[in-house]
């Protein structure tokens, strides 16, 4: 079932290319304003570097804060892309279309985004070559790889790459539409890039092949990305409310709700900014809804697992980080704003139809949906550093700096601002997938009956 | 699957094959462990251990410093040194800092601008050796020269007191929160000159009597070595027991087994009390309760019966028992344990108008359970055998202070000479000494090595030696129980570019020139020379520690040694019996000044175990070094039960206005405290300095000064402990500068309790 | 390698007052910075050696408990598994080693010891005007960025060993450890006697006799740790009850 208007593929390369070949104000009003909040995040990581970790708010025992919070929180955006694409492509939902390239890139971004998080918080970034290359062969020195802080890297590089390789197989026929519309040294450089893509039958063939194959391949690296990135707390035995082996799954389907809502807010900022109405139409962001909520109370029930088995033990000072992550201000209230968030505010309001065919109420809950998520993960890593085990003598609690709070905001700007100029470059949309789509809804009449007019892609 | 042979062979052989080959790795390719080691990244060069004595408190500790190619490293306690056994309190860590402190002076300067404006100028040794000599020669009446130094002992108060009296100058020592009411105490009621030790290390049972001794009082590093072995030295029979009666949750009350909080200045009452009950039950031999109360028995002190005063001490009940059933088993255990018992007394229950009562009725104590003089009693010390060595000049009182700074003022002092100490700044503001030294018709020379306030008062500063590069000696005090000689040497030399003149070399110097050198020690060439010729009357006796036939041999051997002591020279224990019925019936009339009414609290200065009484407040170890119970470091704070504080709306770190008992006022944080009393205030001591040293100024603030000047009645001793102030909220909050976090009301449950507990 | 030494310390609780001489004897032995108050205040200040205190009870009957927390060296350190680039390591003498140049700042470490004995440096350290020159030769000072904790005074260990054992027929034990100043900083201040240290492979060590004692303890062995460092139970005859222990 497909609504909107049957369009021409002409049509379709106008209004996709649009944002290749024309020049809104607004989209370079847009652009500057985050470059500069970007410039700002990047003169303040400059200065921490300069001056040391001592600008930020942390201390011992909250060795970890801002920074490792927002790492987690973007490497769970970045599972956007793998869930949409890939899942749906496998299995075959048709109103992906219009969202997986979106949500590739934004993958892309946000895992770029991710990856700089724990490389500036480190005392030294400077001497982390030893960590991840572990060039000192001649004394035989090298990395630990006991440690979660090297398994982080292999998994979140190997899917940095493959998230990449996924984008460009399903770009290059675009990248071919564009080539043959430009001139100049761009031409050129989609030359280049559309690896000679003339669009037989037989390169179609190898490209579709080449699409499945990823997407069931980036599965295991999807699932064991988050895994990866909860075992970071997972192993650490010292630290309350860590170290729980429901972490993986937990993080897993938290960062899917977090990416796949990212996703619709992307989606409806890129309908308004590029005129997309025909595209990016009320019956995906529908089905997304529905897709949300699924993932929306699956997560739910892992979150209440998680803290159900926190508390069964009743172990002192397990309970104590307990308490303080919901009974003591302001980790309460964060608390409270978390939970309502990310699961009492929205949920209920999608299971009406009306809401989840509201552009506008879809961008307020599904942004709802980040900043719960992103709370979530402030108040699973800072207060159980805070409350480390019963050296109450120790315990303490955690601040920003303005350092901090401005790097924060600059990454927000920096995954968007990246998005944009991806958009300049290439077509956000993919065209063939829009067209194919079509086609797959084309009928045929055969006597009295209507048949699809091509063969699905299997 | 079906294998077949060939197949089954293969596997087989390539299984052993990768077992011999894992058999070649070495196992420790197996352990988790790094292939580097760690880098030795040590220094080649040699390094030495010199002797030497820490000047940081008054409780010298013999100390050996680590000296790597000229400069001092790390100082340690000397094992052998008798009273400290190789321990050393935090502070004697602090001489390596006041030894490269960044402010130190490096030579003598001479004032430009006027007085306290800190304006200076460098001159050389020569031009200000003229200088306090042209003022000294000036003074037509000798009596006009004022010489104040701390308390001096051994070689230093013999040539201090030679110089003053060649000279015809009045000497006086000062020391912050003098104890001239102990020292009383000591001749009147132990009849001892010297002060006595406490066997701690032999003791069964210990009754402290406000006396931190683990913390500040007196020699806290000899007396915790003792502890130590009080409570689990090898072979002892049972753990020995502590007992603190302290109107104020000091280091020892935390320490003790049982705390009784008490109204403060009624602690002799208490002792008395006790008294009665080992008289009354006739828990001691007969004749001695005859001699001790002059055939009086109980009937003397019937008033002091624990039923009758018992409410009227402020003591809570404890564990469930009332008052007077404490004090009575207290008393109990006391007796039942002699002699292995003590009774001590000071800090708090000196320091009230009331203060020698005090004290003689707790150290009567001893008497009566026969402690004094026996094994894990009452020590006495001998006095050194050199007579020479012998002289002490203790801490004048406050009230010859008040006396002294009146004659600066009326004009009846012309030239005053301050070493070692800082009295601008540590005497209570009320004597006025600041604005009596600020005329211009005296002449102040100061010998400190830092800008402080009182040499900021100076015309001339002739900076000192630091004690690592002087040479020194001392007779401590209180001995561990024998004679003791402890030796000072310099292990390093001055820095580059400082300049510092040892003052008993100025004196010996001034002398020469003054001609004042007729007889010894004024007439030796050098303070060296001066600890050669007492080192040789050492080496004349011919005991102890060392003994060598050749005097050089001898001497190296001193030094090397850290001192000179006789084990078996001790006190001949014959004290003078007090009368305990003729204590019970002195006025023991209490006098606290102060306001009255809502929000009024008795305030209790205290030393802390960094600070003390705040002469090392510029080095930086030990203002950062966090109290014990509060984990407070840098400033000065006000602890309040949080009883207390709680019920009048005030949380930790607020700003409240602390209003003294002479008008005098100034804000400072408080602390929540859990185990102060509801009806006292607590305040560190050491702070509210306000010359400009970098680490120092403008930190905290100086309880002592807004007390007034109430005294002791017999001795004139500052009665610090005994004024009310009053507390006013300022409404300003902001977090306090300590170690601790937050600690929560949450109490992790028992089986995970950090610190685990036993009863026996 | 020289003998199958195992390092361990025993700390009486019954002994310690409290009083901190540990605490700044390894500020002056280790060149750790000055904790100046902005480090009280943001909650970085450097102990490595620290005394806990805590309050048991309510006014009249408040009890302070004293206890000493360094680095526990933990044969089974959770601190060490998570250091991405071994460098905070176990040695063969059952120490865990920090090694400064290699260490990145990651904090996990330091996230991952039960016992919060690890210091990181936020800031570079400072020694204002001549007082460096006090700095121990024997120790690294750490830039900032670097995680650092207690090493059991290494270089007293590895001195002693250089230096004793350099001599004809003479061993690395305790007696020649004390003769020679190479106990741990701390151990030597302490007034009371409160910590011993040693070999506690040597059955005949001062560490091993008193780690006999009936009271012995270690911190937080639930969480499998098995820390070096033992503790000897504080004795209060007040106690409500006997301890399970
Ligand atoms: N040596 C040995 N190994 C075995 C087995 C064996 O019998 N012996 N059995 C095997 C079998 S059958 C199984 S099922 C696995 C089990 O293996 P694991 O699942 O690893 O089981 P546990 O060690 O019991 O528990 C893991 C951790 O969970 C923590 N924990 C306890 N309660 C909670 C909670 O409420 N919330 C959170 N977040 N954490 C909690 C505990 O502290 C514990 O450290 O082990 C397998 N391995
Ligand atoms: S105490 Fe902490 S730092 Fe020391 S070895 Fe154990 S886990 Fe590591
Ligand atoms: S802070 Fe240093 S020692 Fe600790 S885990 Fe990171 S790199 Fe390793
Ligand atoms: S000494 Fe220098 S080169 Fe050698 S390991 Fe250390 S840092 Fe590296
Ligand atoms: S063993 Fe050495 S490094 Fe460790 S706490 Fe003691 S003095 Fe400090
Ligand atoms: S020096 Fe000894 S008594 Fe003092 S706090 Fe340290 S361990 Fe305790």
């Amino acid at each position: 079932m497909q609504e909107g208007k049957i369009l021409g593929y002409k049509t379709i390369n106008r209004d996709l290319l649009r944002g290749l070949f024309e020049n809104p104000v607004k989209y370079w009003a847009i652009v500057m304003f985050l470059g500069l909040v970007v410039f700002i995040a990047v003169f303040a990581a400059g200065f921490m570097v300069n001056r040391g970790i001592g600008v930020t708010g942390l201390n011992r025992p909250v060795f970890w804060g801002f920074f490792i919070t927002n790492f987690v929180f973007w490497i769970g955006i970045s599972h956007a892309g793998v869930m949409l694409s890939a899942i749906l492509r496998l299995s075959k939902a048709e109103w992906r279309r219009p969202a997986t390239r979106a949500a590739e890139v934004l993958t892309i971004f946000s895992l770029m985004t991710a990856v700089l998080m724990p490389f500036i918080h480190t005392g030294r970034p400077w001497r982390l070559m030893y960590w991840v290359f572990p060039y000192d062969f001649s004394r035989g020195i090298w990395p630990d790889i006991r440690s979660p802080l090297v398994w982080d890297p292999s998994a979140v590089n190997t899917y940095l790459l493959s998230s990449i390789l996924f984008v460009f197989i399903a770009l290059v026929p675009d990248l071919a539409v564009v080539r043959d519309r430009s001139s100049g040294i761009r031409r050129i450089a989609y030359s280049v890039l559309s690896l000679g893509w003339r669009g037989t039958p037989r390169q179609w063939k190898l490209q579709a092949i080449a699409g499945i194959l990823l997407s069931a391949l980036i599965l295991p690296v999807f699932v064991s990305v988050h895994s990866i990135v909860s075992w970071d707390f997972g192993m650490a035995v010292s630290v309350n409310s860590w170290h729980s082996t429901i972490f993986a799954p937990y993080f897993v389907i938290g960062a899917v709700h977090s990416g796949v809502s990212g996703v619709v807010t992307v989606m409806i900022f890129m309908r308004w900014l590029f005129g997309w109405e025909d595209y990016v139409r009320r019956e995906h962001i529908d089905a997304l809804g529905r897709l949300l909520i699924v993932i929306a109370v699956a997560w739910f029930y892992f979150f209440a697992m998680e803290f159900l088995f926190g508390i069964y033990g009743q172990e002192g000072d397990e309970l104590a980080t307990r308490s303080l992550q919901m009974f003591s201000a302001p980790w309460g209230w964060l608390f409270l704003a978390f939970i309502i968030t990310s699961f009492f505010f929205p949920v209920p309001l999608w299971l009406f139809r009306n809401v989840r065919r509201s552009f506008l109420w879809m961008t307020i809950t599904t942004i709802s949906v980040n900043i719960g998520m992103w709370l979530e993960r402030f108040i699973i890593i800072v207060p159980g550093l805070a409350r480390k085990q019963v050296f109450t003598q120790s315990w303490y609690t955690y601040a920003p700096s303005p350092i901090e709070i401005m790097i924060i905001i600059g990454t927000f700007a920096m995954v968007l601002m990246l998005f944009l100029l991806f958009a300049k470059i290439f077509p956000l949309i993919p065209l063939f997938d829009i067209k194919e789509g079509q086609i797959l809804t084309d009928e045929i009449k055969v006597g009295r009956r209507k048949v699809p007019a091509v063969i699905r892609e299997d | 699957m079906k294998l077949s042979r060939r197949d089954f062979l293969r596997l087989a052989s390539f299984s052993t094959l990768g077992a011999v080959a894992c058999n070649f790795f070495d196992e420790r390719e197996f352990v988790s462990q790094s292939p580097v080691q760690l880098p030795e990244d040590l220094v080649t060069g040699r390094d030495n251990w010199y002797a030497t004595l820490s000047r940081q408190c008054i409780e010298t500790e013999g100390i050996v410093v680590r000296v790597m190619e000229g400069r001092a490293k790390k100082v340690q306690g000397n094992p052998q040194y008798p009273t400290n056994l190789g321990g050393h309190s935090l502070r004697s860590e602090a001489g390596l800092q006041a030894l490269y402190h960044p402010e130190r002076i490096a030579g003598p300067l001479l004032r430009q601008g006027p007085r306290g404006t800190g304006r200076y100028a460098p001159i050389s040794w020569n031009e200000a050796l003229d200088h306090l000599r042209g003022h000294l020669q000036a003074q037509a009446d000798r009596s006009r020269v004022l010489t104040v130094t701390g308390p001096l002992r051994g070689s230093m108060a013999h040539l201090v007191g030679s110089f003053a009296d060649a000279y015809g100058a009045r000497h006086v020592a000062f020391q912050p929160m003098e104890d001239a009411a102990y020292d009383h105490v000591m001749k009147d009621v132990l009849g001892q000159q010297t002060a006595p030790t406490f066997d701690f290390k032999n003791a069964n049972y210990v009754l402290s009597f406000g006396a931190d001794f683990l913390g500040t009082w007196k020699a806290p590093v000899q007396f915790s070595k003792g502890y130590g072995e009080f409570r689990q030295g090898l072979g002892r029979q049972r753990r020995g027991t502590l007992v603190q009666v302290d109107p104020w949750f000091s280091l020892t009350a935390a320490n003790a087994d049982t705390w009784v909080p008490i109204d403060p200045g009624k602690e002799g009452i208490l002792a008395l009390s006790i008294a009665h009950v080992i008289i009354s039950e006739g828990l001691v031999p007969q004749e001695r309760i005859n001699q001790l109360t002059g055939g009086q028995g109980a009937s003397a002190l019937n008033a002091y019966a624990p039923e009758i005063i018992a409410q009227s001490l402020g003591v809570p009940p404890l564990h469930g028992s009332e008052p007077h059933e404490v004090i009575r088993e207290m008393a109990r255990d006391f007796a039942h344990n002699s002699p292995r018992s003590i009774a001590i007394g000071g800090a708090n229950p000196a320091a009230h108008t009331n203060g020698a009562f005090n004290l003689s009725a707790i150290f009567a104590l001893n008497f009566l359970v026969g402690s004094v003089g026996a094994e894990g009693g009452v020590v006495f010390n001998p006095p050194a055998p050199v007579p020479e060595l012998a002289k002490t000049v203790p801490a004048a009182s406050t009230g010859d202070w008040h006396r002294t700074v009146a004659d600066i003022s009326n004009g009846r002092t012309g030239v005053v000479l301050f070493r070692g100490v800082n009295p601008v700044n540590d005497l209570p503001a009320d004597i006025g000494l600041r604005q009596t030294l600020n005329r211009d018709d005296i002449f102040v020379a100061s010998f400190s090595s830092f800008l402080d306030e009182t040499t900021e008062m100076a015309d001339l500063v002739l900076p000192e030696r630091a004690p690592m590069e002087d040479w020194g000696d001392d007779v401590p005090s209180p001995g561990p129980g024998f004679e003791v000689i402890g030796m000072q040497q310099p292990v390093v030399n001055p820095l580059p570019g400082m300049n510092p003149m040892g003052f008993a070399d100025v004196l010996l110097q001034l002398s020469r020139e003054m001609g004042l050198d007729g007889a010894t020690p004024l007439n030796m060439p050098t303070y060296h020379h001066l600890l050669q010729d007492q080192a040789r009357k050492i080496h004349a006796l011919n005991r102890g520690s060392v003994q060598d036939a050749d005097f050089n041999s001898f001497w190296n051997a001193l030094l090397q040694q850290g001192g000179w002591w006789d084990r078996d020279a001790t006190a001949d224990a014959s004290p003078s019996m007090p009368n305990i019925a003729e204590i019970a019936s002195r006025d023991n009339e209490l006098k606290i000044a102060g306001p009255t009414g809502g929000n009024t609290f008795n305030l209790i200065p205290f030393q802390t175990v960094s600070l003390a009484d705040g002469s090392g407040a510029n080095l930086p170890w030990l203002q950062s070094s966090s109290d014990p119970l509060t984990t407070v470091a840098w400033t000065t704070w006000v602890e309040i039960s949080s009883l207390v504080a709680d019920a009048i709306g005030l949380r930790e770190g607020d700003f409240v206005r602390v209003e003294g008992a002479n008008g005098r006022s100034f804000v400072a944080q408080i602390y929540h405290h859990p185990a102060v009393p509801p009806n006292v205030v607590g305040i560190p001591v050491g702070q509210g300095h306000t010359a400009s040293l970098r680490y120092s100024k403008g930190r905290g603030e100086n309880p002592l000064h807004i007390i007034g000047l109430p005294l002791e009645e017999e001795t004139q001793s500052l009665a610090w402990a005994g004024t009310r102030v009053r507390i006013v909220p300022t409404g300003e909050n902001s977090p306090i500068p300590k170690f601790e976090g937050i600690v929560p009301a949450f109490v992790p449950n028992q089986e995970e309790a950090i610190v685990k507990i036993t009863r026996g | 390698m020289a003998e199958n030494r195992k390092w361990a310390m025993v700390i009486d609780l019954d002994r310690c007052t409290g009083c901190q001489a540990c605490v700044v004897a390894c500020q002056a032995e280790n060149n750790i910075p000055v904790n100046e108050e902005k480090d009280f205040l943001s909650r970085r200040a450097k102990q490595w050696i620290r005394i806990d205190r805590v309050w048991e009870g309510t006014w009249p009957n408040v009890k302070a408990r004293f206890i000493p927390v360094l680095c526990q060296h933990c044969e089974n350190a959770p601190c060490e598994p998570v250091c991405p680039v071994y460098a905070t390591y176990h040695n063969s003498q059952g120490l865990n080693v920090q090694v400064y140049n290699r260490c990145v700042g990651t904090r996990y470490c330091a996230n991952n010891c039960p016992y919060q004995v690890r210091f990181f440096n936020f800031h570079d350290p400072e020694w204002p005007g001549t007082l460096h020159n006090q700095l121990n030769p024997d120790v690294t000072i750490r830039s900032r960025g670097i995680m650092e904790k207690c090493t059991f005074c290494v270089q007293r260990i590895r001195r002693a060993e250089r230096t004793i054992e350099g001599r004809d027929g003479e061993k690395v034990n305790d007696q020649s450890l004390k003769a020679g100043n190479f106990m741990p900083a701390c151990v030597n201040a302490c007034p009371t006697d409160t910590l011993t240290f040693g070999d506690i492979n040597d059955p005949n060590s001062d560490v091993s006799r008193r780690a006999r004692d009936p009271r012995h303890y270690k911190l937080l062995e639930h969480i499998g740790t098995s820390p070096s460092v033992i503790y000897l139970k504080k004795v209060d005859p007040n106690a409500p009850k006997e301890e399970a222990h």
